[in-house]
């Protein structure tokens, strides 16, 4: 029956080249309804979205850009597997949006969809560019030629989006003609029975393949192997050959439906371009943005940050004062939504960035940045595109981390990763601060204080080991893969809000969710160690306590829970732990209370200021930096009477937090990135070992 | 000569192309064999080089644009 056939989803997929619109199709089509999934054993995000007609839905899925089907990196794996249903879901139709003032480019992937067998239609989107250059397109020439529907559309003034609503409700995609013609077709045939295939061209796409997807099987692939050996059928010429006979076959359809105009750049983007990518105003102009977004991003993201601050603390003192004293009350108190209030507290930060970063990008700003520093990052073994993620991780290493899927190759792309986390970020501002204000005299030298001297130098310091470290990595990783830049460089173009907004949306929610669940993990188990020890010690503190508050006056009161507070964090497990530790941190300068501080602060290391308040018995509802360094610049060794936080101390402990990996989140998303464990242990021990040298070395040298 | 040699925006015609393990790709980003291209601009520091190809902007290195031979004038 017609309607029960009609219920029920319709899945389609979406493709097209890189900067044609096509998130900005995707985006109108599918609005906030849209899901973040991933691909087993990729890297690459399965981005789906639904819009629904009456009873009828629909699951587009944005199949990353690319410029034909042909293997270079995972994306065309993605493409490949999903429009061949090989281990995914084969769509019932594929939309394929093509550039119109670049049509010969596009209809290369576009006829290599069309081969594969599976119903199609084509969007023509950036219209109004082409009508700019005077171009000319046929479409029913176009249509006829092709014998697929064609739309023609400028997504970004919202025209033509309803007439590609209307190719999805009414199903006009259609199964086109074959395009290109093969040869081979014992071997293609011999492939199309073996994996079920309906098309000679899906069978060509497998046997290149072969080597190049990471999910087929062992079995499958030696088998394709040795049928393409036998046939004398060589991949690398054979996509070379297909891809020069579709370019003849598609220049002369075109010269049939397309009248071509002047097809220049326009001039006003010649005139951003020429200042953009000039050698000096280049440059300046990227530090000045930067600039520019640092400082909006701290500023902007300040009062979010406060205010979720200030309503987790009410929350969880309304937990204690609400539900029963007992074990599960502090899990749920102190563990819990402190736990989960230290991952909320990164989302105006991180959105914020990651909002900026969408802006830039769809501008077609950043890739006249990776022109810029493509030079400069080369000799550390890094691309032009890993400026991104090391610039970010100024602010925060986790979007930057991220961001760094664009960087193909994969040896690259690595290095970025790991050494993105020692560029300074802002976690550790409120660690800098303190100690140079404890050990750097507030004195001017030449009109420039010093103490801002010495914050610049910290994240002076910061940059030159991120790029030692990726200097160092370019030596010991080792990949077979060729690096190259060729981008295209896109015309400037207003971005569109709603997809900047989108993405600052579905990028943090990534964060909330995956390195959420770490951070909360290890909040409890930092909670649980810091609350409880070895049977007795705690409860014979606690009672201590309680004596000394009954004989004490209420003034005396205050400072008594202050300084109990600290003596129970020391029976805790942590505080054994600290101790335990505190010969190995010694010739650094540490004490075991430091230790407990360098521990916690694994976590995050902003938990560095919470864990000396408690330790130093400032009182937890006291992070006034001038108060804590009030009470630091006090301390005294007790055997020796000296200063605990002298010059020496001071800046090994900068060094130490520096070097050292003391990010949760970033060990999460790390994890994220590259698919394994691995990586993210492997760094975090270098880091920590580096960081414990380091800080060693300044010790020794200043004290 | 290759596109690597350019030094001013006149425009040439694209020859042949290297082949090399980046043939394809290049082919699939629209340089092609009878296309006119001029180079745009230049990155200090022996930096990459911006084309334009078929009203398209392009960045190569230097090595990448050297695998494009020019038909001489």
């Amino acid at each position: 029956m017609e309607i029960a056939e009609k219920l029920g989803t319709r899945r389609i997929a979406i493709i097209g080249n890189p900067n044609v619109g096509k998130s900005s199709i995707f985006n109108q089509l599918t609005g906030l309804n849209q899901k973040i999934g991933n691909y087993p054993g990729m890297t690459v995000d399965k981005m789906v979205g639904y819009f629904n007609k009456g009873e009828q839905r629909f699951e587009l899925i944005d199949l990353p850009g690319t410029y034909s089907l042909l293997p270079k990196s995972e994306d065309e794996v993605i493409a490949h597997k999903v429009l061949n249903g090989q281990g995914e879901e084969k769509p019932d139709a594929a939309l394929v949006i093509l550039d119109a003032c670049n049509l010969e480019r596009s209809l290369l992937l576009g006829t290599q969809v069309m081969d594969l067998g599976i119903p199609i239609a084509f969007v023509i989107n950036m219209k109004d560019l082409a009508e700019e250059r005077g171009l000319q397109i046929k479409t029913f020439a176009l249509y006829q030629a092709l014998g697929v529907p064609l739309v023609m559309t400028d997504a970004r003034n919202n025209q033509g989006i309803d007439t590609v609503k209307s190719l999805f409700i009414e199903d006009k995609f259609v199964v086109g003609k074959p395009f290109h013609e093969l040869d081979f077709p014992e071997l293609l045939g011999v492939v199309q029975e073996k994996f079920g295939f309906s098309q000679p061209y899906q069978a060509f796409q497998q046997l290149i393949f072969a080597s190049f997807d990471p999910t087929l099987s062992e079995e499958k692939r030696i088998w394709l192997e040795e049928r393409a050996k036998a046939f004398h059928f060589d991949p690398q010429e054979q996509q070379t050959k297909e891809t020069t006979d579709r370019y003849q076959k598609i220049k002369e359809l075109l010269s049939k439906s397309v009248l071509s105009g002047t097809n220049e750049p326009r001039k006003f983007h010649g005139k951003l371009d020429a200042i953009f990518l000039h050698p000096v105003w280049g440059y300046l102009t990227f530090f000045g943005i930067m600039l520019l977004i640092f400082q909006a991003i701290f500023a902007w993201a300040e009062a979010p940050m406060y205010f979720i601050d200030s309503t987790f603390a009410s929350l969880s003192s309304w937990v204690v004062e609400t539900l029963p004293p007992g074990v599960f009350t502090d899990l749920l108190a102190e563990g819990i939504i402190t736990g989960i209030g230290g991952v909320v507290i990164f989302i105006p930060q991180i959105a914020l960035l990651f909002g900026f970063l969408a802006f830039l990008e769809d501008t077609g700003y950043f890739s006249r940045v990776v022109f810029l520093m493509d030079r400069i990052m080369r000799p550390f073994g890094l691309h032009g595109k890993s400026v991104v993620p090391l610039i970010s991780g100024m602010a925060c290493a986790i979007p930057g981390i991220m961001a760094s899927r664009n960087i193909s190759n994969s040896k690259e792309r690595l290095i970025t990763i790991l050494v993105t986390p020692w560029m300074s970020c802002s976690a550790r501002l409120p660690v800098y601060v303190i100690l140079i204000g404890l050990t750097v005299p507030d004195e001017a030298w030449m009109g420039i204080n010093f103490q801002a001297i010495a914050l610049l130098v910290m994240y002076l310091f910061g940059t030159v080991f991120t790029l030692l470290g990726a200097f160092a990595l370019k030596f010991i990783i080792k990949t077979k893969e060729k690096s190259f830049l060729m981008t295209d460089l896109p015309i400037y173009r207003m971005p569109r809000l709603q997809t900047v907004f989108l993405t600052m949306f579905n990028k943090s929610k990534i964060f909330v969710f995956e390195a959420g669940k770490v951070i909360l993990a290890i909040s409890i188990v930092l909670w649980v160690l810091a609350s409880y020890g070895p049977s007795g010690r705690m409860e014979a503190v606690e009672a201590e306590k309680i004596a000394m508050l009954e004989n004490a006056t209420d003034s005396e009161k205050e400072e008594i829970m202050h300084v109990y507070a600290s003596k129970e964090l020391e029976s805790s497990y942590i505080g054994i732990l600290g101790k335990s530790i505190e010969p190995a941190i010694r010739p650094l300068g540490y004490d075991w209370k430091i230790g407990i501080a360098l521990l916690t602060s694994f976590a995050a290391r902003e938990v560095f200021v919470a864990t000396v308040a408690t330790i130093y018995s400032v009182g937890e509802e006291v992070e006034d930096e001038l108060t804590i360094r009030q009470k630091l610049e006090k301390q005294v060794h007790a055997d020796t009477g000296e200063k605990v936080f002298d010059r020496a101390t001071g800046f090994s402990l900068m060094v130490f937090y520096a070097l050292a990996m003391q990010c949760m989140s970033t060990v999460a998303v790390v994890y994220r990135e590259t698919k394994s464990w691995k990586w993210p242990v492997l760094q975090t021990i270098f880091m920590t070992i580096i960081a414990y040298l380091g800080a060693l070395a300044t010790y020794q040298i200043f004290s | 000569m290759t596109a690597a040699g350019l030094n001013n925006n006149t425009v040439h015609e694209i020859a042949s192309i290297t082949n090399s393990n980046l043939l394809v790709r290049m082919m699939e980003m629209g340089v092609l064999p009878g296309k006119k291209i001029s180079l745009l601009k230049k990155a200090p520091f022996k930096g990459p080089m911006a084309f334009i190809i078929d009203g398209n902007i392009l960045a190569l290195r230097i090595e990448e644009a050297d695998l494009i031979h020019l038909k001489a004038e």
